[in-house]
């Protein structure tokens, strides 16, 4: 399987077909004596922006922990071995609900969009 | 007998998203000056556009895929940034234009100055994209578009001679004016490639579940529904052209001379007609470049999406639309002219092509996602028209707009 080619940058939903990113990173762990290998899925601001160059994503990393508190000061990561299926979105084996991935739609929901009449 | 509903219904939407104010305004433009001289850019850039939009919907319904989604996932993120800010910034003009032309209907309509009606015109469309459903948008309001039906009515009516409409499809070189002439051309191209079209065509082709059995149905409304969008402003460049032209008008450079054109042909009617049909037409634009801009936003993040889920259980999607679109009635609102704002817009959507259009190249021609159905050679020659036209445009346009621009 060729990484960048067919995981970097595809839909990610939950097991509940949520659609909660794009894999905006890939987290491979060095091994000695034998290749390295993949252990997670990087999601969110802060990983974009380091893609970006090493200063955006100091600058973003920043924003976030000002924004969101040291829950936020990390890009938010999912374990490999969570990927239940690899189609035209990577479902991993995961309830978005108990992550901090949504953590800012919540709070636009909360305080914003949810107050607005006919929200829903 | 349910594919002929569906072709006629998509072929009514695709008319609701091929005029607005752009086409309308260009094409005026174009026949106050020029006569039928530049009937030929209506005709390419139609053609331009069926082909793109033809593409926009195979890649969809055999890659489930939206066209934002294939960009960034087949050139990664760094690349996806280029077109998406691009993108974002042209709609945003478009959609101030769009706004605009809404405003102005309403001015015309009620004498009440036009940068009042801004704020208003965003937030009826707000509330459309707030409680609608895609199918309300989609539907109704292209439905309510074929008002413009009116100008094809009114072209046949003043009798052209149609040996010279037929003649103005060749293009030509000027013989006064020639800045002029080929910044109308160039803003003509812009208003009828408009890549919030294709891209919308994309998402909507998501929304509606297409799969490989659409392929037909695609090929059938992108080809008919842009005829038929070309065939309406064609005849707003006729009316023009056999109405202003002898009224000494040959300088379009005030919206306030535009319900002129269908006066002699319906009377009062005649400019009932026109303001509802700038109204429609560009409230109908307002809609669609409103959902794009929030489509394009979450696709490319990953958000999820779709217009018919309510508003709480999306809510980084609807903010983005809500943003865009009061933030696109500022401009109107504190007074700049809509005219110029609309011909300024449609020249930078032309200038902005190859960004938008280069992507196809690739995608159209993965198997990985269009499997057998790849772009055959004339899809392909297509393709890198509409990018060799982008670049010419984008190197003419900058010094044309500071000289030759109304």
């Amino acid at each position: 399987m060729d990484l960048v080619r067919d995981i970097l940058d595809k839909q990610v939903v939950d097991r509940k077909k949520v659609k909660i990113g794009k894999v905006d990173g890939l987290v491979a762990e060095l091994r000695p004596g034998k290749p390295p290998r993949v252990v997670a899925i990087e999601l969110g601001s802060i990983t974009l922006a380091r893609r970006l160059g090493a200063r955006p994503g100091r600058w973003m990393a920043g924003l976030a922990t000002r924004l969101g508190g040291k829950r936020h000061s990390e890009p938010h990561r999912i374990a490999w071995n969570k990927i239940h299926d690899i189609g035209i979105d990577i479902e991993f084996d995961i309830d978005v609900r108990e992550t901090a991935i949504f953590d800012w739609q919540n709070w636009l929901r909360d305080h914003i969009v949810g107050r607005i009449p006919g929200a829903g | 007998m349910k594919k002929v509903l569906e072709i006629s219904l998509g072929v009514v939407t695709s008319v609701g998203g091929f005029l607005e104010v752009g086409s309308l305004a260009t094409a005026a433009q174009a026949g106050a000056a020029f006569h039928f001289q530049l009937i030929w850019a209506i005709a390419l850039g139609t053609i331009c556009i069926i082909f793109l939009v033809e593409m926009a919907g195979r890649f969809a319904a055999v890659s489930k895929h939206t066209i934002a989604d294939g960009i960034r996932e087949r050139f990664g993120f760094n690349a996806f940034l280029w077109p998406l800010l691009a993108i974002l910034l042209v709609n945003f003009l478009v959609m101030a234009a769009e706004i605009g032309g809404v405003a102005i209907a309403l001015e015309l309509a009620t004498g009440i100055g036009f940068h009042w009606w801004a704020m208003l015109a965003a937030f009826v469309a707000w509330l459309f994209l707030w409680k609608g459903t895609f199918g309300i948008i989609e539907k109704g309001v292209s439905m309510l578009g074929l008002v413009t039906l009116c100008f094809v009515v009114g072209a046949v009516m003043l009798k052209p001679h149609w040996g010279q409409v037929v003649a103005g499809a060749v293009p030509t070189v000027p013989n006064h004016d020639a800045t002029n002439y080929w910044f109308i051309a160039v803003s003509i191209l812009g208003a009828s490639i408009s890549p919030y079209l294709f891209m919308f065509y994309s998402s909507g082709a998501i929304e509606d579940r297409w799969d490989e059995s659409y392929l037909g149905t695609n090929r059938a409304i992108a080809a008919m529904g842009m005829t038929f969008g070309g065939t309406i402003s064609v005849s707003v460049l006729i009316v023009a052209a056999l109405v202003l032209a002898p009224h000494g008008i040959e300088q379009v450079d005030d919206y306030h001379q535009l319900p002129l054109i269908l006066i002699p042909i319906f009377g009062f009617w005649g400019f009932v007609l026109f303001t509802a049909s700038l109204g429609i037409a560009c409230f109908g634009a307002v809609l669609e470049v409103g959902l794009q801009q929030a489509y394009l936003v979450a696709q490319g993040f990953g958000w999820t999406w779709g217009e018919n889920e309510k508003p709480r259980d999306n809510p980084g999607f609807s903010t983005v639309y809500t943003a865009a679109l009061f933030l696109s009635a500022l401009p109107i609102a504190v007074g700049l002219d809509p005219l110029r704002l609309t011909i300024f817009s449609m020249a930078l959507t032309a200038a902005s092509l190859p960004l938008s259009v280069i992507p196809f190249l690739f995608l159209l021609n993965d198997e990985r996602y269009v499997g057998n159905h790849r772009n055959g050679m004339i899809s392909n020659a297509a393709v890198l028209f509409v990018i060799a036209l982008g670049f010419a445009l984008a190197v003419v346009t900058i010094p044309l707009q500071i000289f030759g621009g109304t």
